[in-house]
């Protein structure tokens, strides 16, 4: 998830050379061509209340190209629901969300894929990745963030992109071009925050174990935890079609 | 049949990862406010437990099985302990084994056979292309729709899936109960003595094809069907004072289409099919469903038109909610309130004002297991309409779900 987020807010162009080249290096030290981890969800509403859901994420495919299936597995009430996305480099990604209670799948039009995701701090568009070539780029500046110096860069999605959000911001560590924070904007006002924590270098790749997202129109956090993540492990992309979709994991 | 399930559960059940299960038991009160012609209970109660399991034989195989166990209050189930796979009674069954299938699948090829769910069609509210699926009406407004014994290959390549199936054995709906409140007889009806003679069942397979594509800005598929309707026509038989009726399924040859097309504001859905039957009293007509469909924030909206063209009129006596649901103009609207609370509206309205029914629903989750349920449902209009039939069978209902 925190890869689809690094290129769906931090595509740059040539406009911006620095911070192209910056997110370009980040793309390269994350790039693998398979991704597959099992998610735990908090979502915790305005209340306080709490309710946890658990997932598991299979990716094959570099960003951009990737093609992805989630698969919900707890609670019971929407385990086996499940959502494939199809990216592609030059148009939106395709979506469809398959019901098992209703042995039916439905097609997630664009105009949709601002709804919130299950419940989650996540939305549909979140869970798509974008390419490089779909935003405008500009470098903010440096910025100090939990004490670590990050760069800071504004991304804008071209006119030709329909987004929910209108910019973002992002911090990247200079260090090690990890991905930490974004702020997504619609307008003046904040959208969505994301936080990327718990650091390792799994398989070689800089990996967060924790993302918390907050949803500042409906003031609830979702934290997601990644456990038994693995790259590169060989998948088929039968594995990842409407017919996939249906049979279940 | 019995046996061998339980020992694949068993069996399957020590394979840890391989095997998947979930399931839910449920109990729902449904109160009505007015007693209705020929039934004078005003509250039903009943419980559901069901369970669906999976099990990942090899790579390419996978075993799919799932069980239902009812009671009720309103004996509208049967309470014999038979594991029932027929699905044929007039009751619902208090042990049903629901699906029982095995599913093979090489790259693009899948084949699953079996008893198993096959739901064809793109619109939310009426299906007319979605002929394996036939359904219990016991109550007519809120149905379940059931599986059946087929076999089914598939082939899918890219965004085009080519879709064949056939069924060996034939599956109804299942209808009203005569003698309750959704079974509405005519005035008079009760100085006669109704006797059900059963039903005819069709000897015959089934068959039906079917052409899937999926475009960059469409999607669409191309539907053949040819066996019986799973909706019956009754044969009538006066012996004064006794009215004889027994049940019989027209043969059905189904020419269908359906699409979605996502335009920047809506989503455009259609689905379509010409029924066309060699059984003299059926009639032939197309039924077709227009409908748009947005999601904006937490709310989304469906709404369209069902509508119904006869071709053939033979003015069969039958029972086909299917019908009845045309020449309507259909509605949804849901709103996710939080993570844990819904609401949803739906609605049917006939276009010439003469039945309609409103439904709203509020739903509740209570922690990782459980589920509140409440709804209403509103059915107003005249007796002569489909709808307005069952004027006297508004009510609400009470549902707690616990998941596992």
């Amino acid at each position: 998830m925190s890869r689809g987020y690094l290129v769906l807010f931090c595509c740059a162009v040539a406009a911006a050379q620095d911070a192209r080249q910056i997110v370009a290096e980040s793309l390269k030290r994350t790039r693998s061509q398979s991704q597959r981890y099992e998610g735990v969800l908090q979502v915790i509403d305005a209340r306080g209340g709490t309710t946890e859901k658990r997932w598991r994420y299979d990716r094959i495919g570099a960003a951009g190209e990737s093609k992805t299936i989630l698969r919900f597995t707890a609670p019971a009430e929407v385990k086996d629901v499940a959502v494939l996305v199809v990216n592609h480099p030059d148009r939106p990604s395709e979506q469809w969300m398959w019901t098992p209670a209703i042995q039916r799948e439905r097609r997630i039009a664009v105009q949709d894929r601002s709804t919130r995701f299950f419940g989650t701090g996540f939305s549909f568009e979140d869970l798509e990745e974008r390419d490089v070539e779909h935003y405008d780029y500009q470098l903010v500046g440096e910025e100090t963030f939990e004490g670590a110096l990050c760069w800071k860069i504004r991304s804008q999605p071209k006119k030709s992109r329909s987004s929910q959000y209108t910019h973002t911001f992002t911090w990247m560590r200079k260090e090690n071009y990890t991905l930490v924070q974004v702020e997504a904007y619609a307008g003046e006002k904040i959208a969505r925050k994301l936080n990327w924590r718990e650091w390792e270098r799994i398989q070689g790749i800089w990996t967060a174990r924790r993302l918390e997202v907050f949803d500042a129109r409906r003031n609830t956090r979702t934290i997601m935890k990644l456990e038994k993540l693995d790259y590169n492990e060989t998948m088929k992309d039968e594995d990842f079609t409407l017919q996939a979709l249906r049979r279940g994991s | 049949m019995r046996s061998g399930l339980l020992c694949w559960m068993a069996a399957a059940a020590v394979f840890g990862q391989d095997f998947s299960q979930r399931g839910f038991l449920e109990t729902r009160t449904v109160l009505y406010p007015q007693e209705a012609r020929g039934d004078s209970a005003r509250a039903a109660v009943e419980s559901l437990l069901r369970w669906e399991a999976s099990y990942k034989l090899t790579q390419g195989w996978k075993l799919f099985g799932s069980l239902d166990a009812r009671t009720d209050s309103h004996r509208q189930f049967d309470r014999e302990a038979h594991v029932d796979w027929k699905d044929r009674g007039l009751q619902r069954p208090a042990l049903s084994l629901r699906r029982l299938s095995a599913q093979y699948h090489r790259g693009g090829f899948t084949a699953e056979f079996g008893k198993q769910f096959i739901r064809w069609g793109k619109a939310d509210i009426l299906n007319p292309t979605d002929r394996f699926a036939p359904r219990d009406y016991l109550s007519v407004v809120d149905t379940d729709v059931l599986a059946v014994p087929a076999a089914r290959l598939s082939y899918e390549r890219g965004g085009e899936t080519v879709e064949a199936v056939w069924t060996p054995r034939f599956t109804p709906s299942r209808t009203p109960l005569i003698g309750q409140r959704w079974t509405v007889l005519p005035e008079g009806a009760e100085q006669f003595t109704l006797r059900d003679r059963g039903a005819r069942f069709p000897g015959r397979s089934q068959f039906g094809a079917r052409w899937s594509h999926v475009g960059r800005r469409h999607e669409h598929s191309v539907v053949f069907f040819d066996g019986f309707h799973n909706l019956p026509l009754f044969d009538f038989r006066f012996q004064q004072p006794t009215i004889e009726f027994q049940r019989f399924y027209p043969r059905l040859r189904l020419y269908g289409a359906d699409a979605a097309v996502p335009l920047p504001w809506f989503t455009v859905k259609g689905e379509a099919a010409w029924f066309t039957s060699a059984t003299r009293q059926a009639d032939e007509y197309v039924l077709y469903v227009m409908q748009l469909e947005r999601t904006s924030g937490e709310w989304v909206f469906v709404g369209g038109y069902a509508g119904e063209v006869v071709t053939q009129r033979r003015n069969p006596l039958g029972f086909a909610p299917d019908r009845g649901f045309t020449r309507a103009f259909l509605g949804r609207a849901a709103y996710t309130i939080d993570p844990r609370r819904s609401l949803a509206f739906e609605a049917a309205v006939r276009e010439n004002g003469e039945g309609a029914w409103l439904k709203a629903e509020y739903s509740h989750q209570l922690g990782q297991h459980w589920r509140a349920t409440a709804s209403f449902t509103l059915i107003r209009g005249e007796a002569g309409d489909f709808l307005g039939q069952y004027r006297r069978n508004s009510h609400g209902l009470l549902g707690v779900r616990y998941s596992f």
